[in-house]
């Protein structure tokens, strides 16, 4: 049998934060965690249950209090700042429900942009970006600036932005609660088939439908993992899409 | 619709970036007046100063060699700024041309010693060092008598003494007020941006990559407005000059040239340094604060 690789490996990560001078707020309370590559994870909890804290440590955000983070193959957990963006650079595209998109630059220009900071010459850029962008369905709207598409749109040059540079993973933060839910259902097909194409996939949300379409989901509460499970209903685009347009 | 979106956002970004540079003209300016009023007061105190009166009155058989040799000696002192010599003849010419009454004819002999008036340089103009040339002189066998005015030296410079402090006081006020002022407005305008930092900073810059374009564009403001407020600056000198010609009295180049050199760096060096801790401070914010702080 072939053996996993480990892309995400968390070892009694702790994160506790100080409030004034004596009140220390305990996020995350020694959270042990493996995610594989080609994993499709989703994270879930309640408010206050530490999820943001994860993954903002996931993300290489922030770093824990104690507790080692490896992220293929490497200790990020005592990183130096510069380090950090270097490894968010390369191994990591984020995805938000705000979009987090440059207001002023095209799509094309913002999904080339972390390339400019890796180092790309503009020509490897813009071919790069531009195979991005059509794999994501957007090629007639590659000039357009972000005020100039939809809520969808702009999630898809989002996700666009987040595999540009070919990353370990995507984290993937409410991707869908800015959109409705036809658009919703669209984008989790959009990562259904980033994850086909080998990509592994970590969306933290607090919706069950969109929990759904992970394999596996990882609930946390009071900073602590509730429980890790494989997900035996996985929704499927397809069938959930269908559902949708026979409704309307 | 787009379109027009966009045109908006270009004015707002170019009203932002003028009202930021506005700001700091304007603080600059307020810095720099209170500047040249520090440099004309205390231009104006030192004239004051170097204007008191100091008069050695000569003994009536003194030599005129002796008279010109005690002259060279004062004049030969660093803190001496002029001294002159007026013998009896002139002294009584000048008495009768105030008065208008021959009091030599009437009396029949000139009553008046000759002298020398000397003026010191301003940091010498005070009671204590007037004291110690006043005792030296008076061992001079040339020398009758040392006229001055005490009470106006110790008032005058205790005068300019409050004058300085307050004016010192004010200029630390407005020093304060300033690094205040020009502070808020760039962390206003870096904190229109803070999305900005975010995403930037999400997919993969290094802090220095991110700080950069805003360090530059917070000298760059700095700049511009430290030029302006100067170009103020010398329109009021010049208007106030025309209504009150007397200022140009007290004018010294030199010093406005510094006054300026330090409006710019003031100007530079508050904007670099908000602008720095600005930016920090939203690299170093979590996400959720973003939309609260």
């Amino acid at each position: 049998m072939e053996e996993r690789k480990e892309v995400i490996s968390l070892t009694e990560i702790v994160k506790n934060y100080k409030i004034g001078a004596e009140v220390i707020v305990k996020a995350l309370r020694s959270v042990s965690l493996t995610i594989y590559k080609n994993e499709y994870v989703a994270l879930m909890g309640p408010s206050g249950s530490g999820k943001s804290t994860l993954m903002n440590i996931l993300g290489c955000l922030d770093t824990p209090t104690s507790g080692e983070y490896i992220l293929n193959g490497q200790i990020v957990s005592k990183m130096s700042d510069d380090n950090l963006a270097q490894v968010r650079n390369k191994e990591i595209g984020f995805v938000f429900q705000t979009f987090n998109l440059l207001p002023r630059s095209t799509a094309l220009d913002n999904v080339a942009l972390p390339l400019v900071y890796a180092g790309f010459s503009k020509s490897k850029r813009i071919q790069r970006a531009t195979e991005v962008l059509k794999s994501v369905n957007l090629e007639d709207r590659i000039m357009h600036k972000p005020n100039e598409l939809s809520g969808g749109q702009r999630q898809r040059v989002a996700l666009a932005r987040a595999l540009v540079n070919n990353p370990s993973i995507i984290l993937a933060d409410e991707p869908t609660g800015n959109l409705d839910s036809k658009i919703s259902i669209e984008i989790m097909g959009l990562f259904e088939e980033i994850h086909k194409a080998g990509n592994t996939i970590i969306i933290v949300t607090h919706e069950e439908n969109i929990a759904k379409y992970a394999h596996r989901i990882i609930r946390l509460m009071d900073g602590e993992i509730a429980s890790d499970e494989v997900n035996p209903d996985i929704t499927k685009y397809e069938k959930n899409i269908a559902e949708v347009v026979n409704e309307q | 619709m787009a379109g027009r979106e966009d045109k908006y956002a270009k004015r707002r970004l170019k009203t932002s970036y003028l009202s930021t540079i506005v700001g700091v003209t304007l603080v600059l300016y307020m810095l720099g007046l209170l500047g040249l009023i520090v440099l004309h007061a205390k231009k104006l105190s030192d004239y004051v100063k170097e204007n008191i009166g100091f008069t050695v009155f000569l003994n009536d058989d003194v030599k005129d060699v002796d008279v010109i040799q005690l002259q060279k000696s004062l004049d030969a002192r660093q803190y001496v700024k002029s001294t002159e010599y007026i013998t009896k003849e002139k002294a009584a010419a000048t008495y009768i041309k105030e008065s208008g009454e021959d009091f030599v004819t009437f009396l029949g002999y000139n009553p008046l010693p000759s002298s020398l008036e000397v003026r010191f340089g301003a940091d010498f103009a005070n009671s204590d060092s007037l004291k110690i040339l006043e005792t030296e002189l008076l061992k001079n066998k040339s020398v009758k008598e040392v006229s001055y005015q005490k009470s106006l030296v110790s008032a005058v410079n205790e005068n300019l003494r409050k004058i300085s402090l307050i004016i010192l006081g004010f200029s630390c006020l407005l020093l304060i007020i300033a690094i205040a002022l020009i502070n808020n407005t760039i962390r206003l305008s870096v904190y229109s941006k803070r999305f900005l930092i975010r995403t930037m900073q999400l997919i993969g810059a290094t802090e220095n990559f991110i700080r950069r374009p805003f360090i530059l564009k917070g000298f760059v403001q700095g700049i511009i407005g430290a030029m302006v407020a100067i170009i103020l600056l010398v329109f009021t000198l010049y208007f106030a000059q025309k209504e009150v010609p007397e200022l140009r009295e007290l004018q010294d180049a030199a010093l406005f040239i510094k006054l300026f050199v330090f409006v710019t760096l003031m100007g530079v060096i508050i904007s670099w340094a908000s602008t720095y801790l600005a930016v920090r401070k939203y690299l170093r914010i979590k996400t959720d604060y973003l939309y609260y702080h």
